[in-house]
């Protein structure tokens, strides 16, 4: 090499870059003391600034940081928080509860497998217990009626059907919201005043 | 006998051994223990780096802690696949480069404006980094920042500052500097470059 380092080529060997390139401009370093004088400079000016202390902010800094930080927790999170606060903190507890859980785990799987052998058996228990909850819900809503509006009102439900139901319990939805409504305008009226 | 819970939380212990991307997972799931490890990890690197750039402890205390506190309001959006410490660098550069920009300091240094035309108007825009009441610390801080480097390092423009400072402060690679301060890899080098030989200008007389 007949010329001195351009300033690029400093900077390449003060990163300590490597390959192809660097070799020529090694050699032409330790021949030259013009240019082994100017890296030697650059590499002291960085060794200044690697060497340029941490400064430290107040002691309160991260106080007056997480004052204003707002810690939002999502709901699995929180949930599974909830469920390790459940858990015992002995070994000795958490293998009982273990054992529990295992048990309960157990029967309830035989139970449903027991269960899906005689699922007609099934069928038929829940459509019967179906039929009862809404003949149940049916009288006490007819009882309801009755109360309120008396028995030609339930005569009328009951030869309307579900349309007549539908419509009795929009008119009850309608007459409860402005009973409502007007029981808040009595309440605040005075407190305007 | 009570032994911990197999699925216990890392305690402030732990944390401190953990890499910035679990931490801030942690945080992510609203650990505070995570948020204040965060802030005690970087709070020197971020509060060095935008007091070097501003020269005044309490803008650069109020601008490093709108970084954290912006950065931690906004932990849902950290990717982990990026390095944390490269995304709040991002910020705490960008509130000082605009604070720079509004209020015009960056022509200010501890010496006063390198724009001044004579010795009394570079007086009269000095900075006097020791203030009434100082603290040891601030007073070991006062004499450091009075330092040639220091000096040398006031006197460069805002974008060498950031990189020379990021390049050599905190040992980041040309690449990371560059994903920092969205700026293209050769414009980093560029600054670096340019940066290294005004300081070394600056600290001629020095060697003389």
């Amino acid at each position: 090499m007949d010329r001195h380092l351009l300033p690029e080529e400093i900077d390449q060997l003060l990163d300590g870059d490597v390959g192809f390139g660097t070799a020529p401009l090694k050699l032409h370093v330790r021949a030259c003391a013009e240019c082994r004088a100017e890296l030697d400079q650059a590499r002291a000016l960085v060794r200044q600034l690697e060497h340029l202390p941490h400064l430290t902010p107040s002691a309160v800094f991260a106080d007056r940081v997480l004052q204003q930080v707002q810690v939002f927790v999502p709901w699995h999170v929180a949930a599974l928080d909830t469920l390790r606060g459940w858990m015992p903190r002995t070994r000795t507890a958490r293998a009982f509860a273990w054992t529990g859980f295992g048990s309960a785990a157990v029967v309830l799987t035989a139970v449903s497998l027991w269960l899906l052998t005689r699922l007609d058996a099934v069928i038929f228990a829940i459509g019967m217990a179906v039929g009862r909850v809404r003949a149940a819900v049916g009288r006490g809503i007819g009882d309801v009626v009755a109360t309120l509006f008396g028995s030609t009102a339930v005569h009328a439900f009951q030869t309307s059907g579900t349309v007549g139901l539908w419509v009795a319990l929009t008119v009850l939805l309608l007459f409860a919201a402005i009973t409502a409504r007007a029981m808040r305008a009595v309440v605040a009226g005075p407190r305007r005043r | 006998m009570t032994v911990s819970l197999p699925i216990e939380l890392p305690s402030s212990y732990d944390l401190s051994t953990l890499p910035d991307a679990d931490v801030a997972t942690l945080a992510k799931e609203g650990r505070e223990a995570a948020f204040r490890e965060l802030v005690h990890r970087y709070e020197r690197p971020v509060f060095s780096l935008i007091f070097r750039m501003v020269r005044d402890r309490e803008t650069a205390e109020d601008l490093a802690q709108d970084t954290f506190v912006r950065v931690l309001n906004h932990i849902d959006r950290y990717r982990p696949e990026f390095k944390f410490s490269s995304w709040l660098f991002k910020i705490a550069n960008n509130l000082t480069i605009d604070h720079l920009r509004k209020r015009q300091l960056d022509t200010i240094s501890i010496e006063g404006s390198p724009h001044a035309a004579t010795t009394a108007e570079a007086e009269a825009t000095s900075v006097d980094v020791r203030s009434q009441g100082e603290s040891p610390l601030e007073e070991i801080e006062s004499r450091e920042l009075g330092s040639a480097i220091e000096r040398a390092i006031a006197h460069l423009r805002p974008e060498y500052r950031s990189c020379i400072l990021l390049r050599h402060v905190e040992g980041r690679s040309y690449e990371e500097i560059a994903a920092t301060l969205d700026l293209p890899l050769g414009t980093v080098k560029t600054y670096i470059h340019r940066a290294r030989h005004e300081l070394r200008d600056a600290l001629a007389h020095l060697r003389t």
